[in-house]
């Protein structure tokens, strides 16, 4: 009887303690901005290698429109963009990393789905790069429009949802195409290269990559239709909702800046502004930082060491990067493009 | 008669750009020089070369649209797509908003500049008739009753600057193939970026 109740005690005290520690765990994940600040330094998943989205040269200096948005959430934050340490993550381990917090922030081009939200447990807080899939042709073939590459060889990877959407987009418009697949992106490439196929379809954000390692990259171009959708998103877990916030509102923060003309080099100027919204986004007027546990001139950081978002998509992917990416859906929405961020008010 | 008139032109052309490379090396120039002969052979930063691009609006297809930031002239076609130019804007001070409509259009334009234009530059001429040296190129599309006009230009390196008197250049090939796609009346939106 005796030893019964000794081993009922140690089992609850056992108990207990796993309940316990538990507990903490889950309430500690609530506290990611606390323990960004004590680690002095922001985790950010990224990819290893992404032409202009996320590249380290051989420093070991991390650079692109991916690394940017780490290094803005580093500038509110700490009001020093170079407060990030990046972790570089495949593809297949990125969602279970981000979950088992050996990073924050994921922001590693990963297309936001309503899946990967509910199975991971995972939130995606707003788009930072409305990506799609596209055709590049050559400049020869004098096409307009994705609905010009009637009878064409079309070459793709397999077991791709890109090769599904073309299906999809081809049948749909009552197009006929010959389908050329390809198990790795490197046969693709060169099977284009070599006049094999006429057309090669894949994410918008890739074919401007590829086609600079072309022989002749000026002989080909890509073609302004998007077919599907491929919103890229940083990605955070679920819970803390105050982290999710501070991803949330860095990115809008930057969106917005560009709306209203504030840049990195006028920044200084733009905090003398009186005009009310330059104001409430710079912090002279408004108590928002406060609201995200952060300082008054939070988004006047991320503009002053990072840039806005114009600026970072210029920068990585845009007109003074290699990529050229023209702007497309990722214009403000007032000019010509959907990038539209919710009043900072 | 034709044959003589371009024979005119040639010689005064070459006079001009004699004069315009002697005072190019005297002075900085505010931007136009008349006489230059545009070199057909210059090749434009792939951002400001024709392209057909995304572009959602509400606006009809046929508008134009100028976003003066970015350097460039959209022509609107509808179903979400638009032909893009690489276009100069004016320099600081010379920026202008709006809505006008196309009133005139002009092939070899001739160029007098308007006198707030003489006062500030007084070295251009009065009066330039219509040609390969002349600074408006080989199309003028006239915006409203303004003084501005969307044209031509004879210096293609200055597409993607901002220099002009507040007018819009295309580079030759970009200003013909614009201007045989739209008629006199056509909408122009002019953007500017936001102020401060």
């Amino acid at each position: 009887m005796r030893t019964f109740r000794g081993g009922l005690l140690i089992g609850l005290a056992i108990a207990t303690a796993i309940a316990v520690m538990a507990i903490t765990y889950e309430r500690y994940d609530t506290k990611t901005l606390k323990r960004t600040l004590r680690r002095d330094a922001v985790l950010c998943g990224v990819n290893a290698g992404v032409p202009g989205f996320s590249n380290s040269d051989e420093k070991g200096n991390w650079s692109g429109f991916d690394v940017d948005f780490c290094r803005a959430v580093a500038a509110a934050i700490f009001d020093d963009p170079a407060k990030v340490k990046f972790v570089p993550l495949e593809s297949d381990e990125r969602f279970k990393e981000l979950q088992s917090r050996k990073v924050d922030i994921l922001a590693r081009n990963s297309t936001w789905s309503m899946s990967r939200e509910t199975n991971y447990n995972l939130y995606f807080p707003a788009v930072a790069y409305y990506d799609g899939e596209g055709f590049m042709v050559r400049t020869s073939r004098k096409a307009d429009s994705a609905l010009d590459l009637g009878d064409t060889k079309i070459c793709v990877q397999d077991s791709t949802t890109t090769k599904l959407n073309l299906a999809d987009y081809f049948k749909a418009n009552n197009l006929k195409y010959e389908e050329i697949k390809f198990g790795k992106l490197e046969d693709m490439l060169r099977a284009y290269d070599e006049a094999k196929c006429d057309v090669l379809t894949a994410d918008v954000s890739h074919l401007y990559a590829l086609r600079l390692r072309l022989t002749k990259p000026n002989e080909s171009f890509i073609l302004p239709d998007v077919i599907s959708k491929e919103p890229l998103a940083p990605v955070v877990r679920q819970r803390d909702d105050d982290w999710m916030m501070i991803i949330k509102w860095t990115l809008y923060a930057m969106i917005n800046a560009e709306e209203l003309g504030v840049t990195s080099k006028n920044i200084d100027e733009a905090m003398k502004s009186k005009k009310p919204d330059v104001m409430r986004l710079v912090g002279t007027d408004g108590q928002y930082g406060e609201g995200l546990g952060l300082t008054k001139d939070w988004a006047a950081r991320i503009v002053r060491h990072v840039g806005n978002y114009g600026e970072v998509y210029d920068r990585n992917i845009g007109s003074d990067s290699r990529l050229k990416i023209p702007r497309g859906l990722n214009q403000l929405w007032n000019a010509g493009g959907i990038m539209y961020a919710p009043p900072l008010r | 008669m034709t044959r003589f008139r371009h024979l005119t032109l040639a010689v005064a052309a070459m006079g001009s750009l004699m004069l315009s490379a002697t005072l190019g090396f005297a002075q900085q120039f505010d931007g136009d020089q008349p006489g230059l002969v545009a070199d057909d052979s210059f090749q434009l930063d792939p951002e400001y070369r024709k392209q057909v691009v995304l572009y959602r609006t509400s606006e009809p297809p046929g508008t134009i649209i100028i976003q003066t930031a970015e350097r460039h002239l959209y022509l609107i076609q509808g179903n979400g797509r638009a032909i893009r130019y690489g276009i100069g804007v004016g320099r600081a001070g010379f920026q202008w908003q709006g809505i006008l409509n196309i009133t005139r259009k002009a092939e070899w334009p001739d160029w007098t500049p308007p006198p707030e234009m003489i006062a500030r530059q007084p070295y251009l001429p009065r009066f330039m008739a219509g040609g390969p040296g002349n600074p408006l190129g080989a199309r003028a599309m006239y915006l409203g009753t303004t003084v501005y006009r969307i044209h031509g230009t004879n210096q293609p390196d200055t597409i993607g600057t901002a220099i002009s008197s507040g007018c819009f250049r295309l580079v030759n090939a970009d200003v013909i193939d614009l201007y045989d796609r739209i008629p006199v009346g056509t909408r122009v939106i002019v953007r500017q970026k936001p102020k401060l």
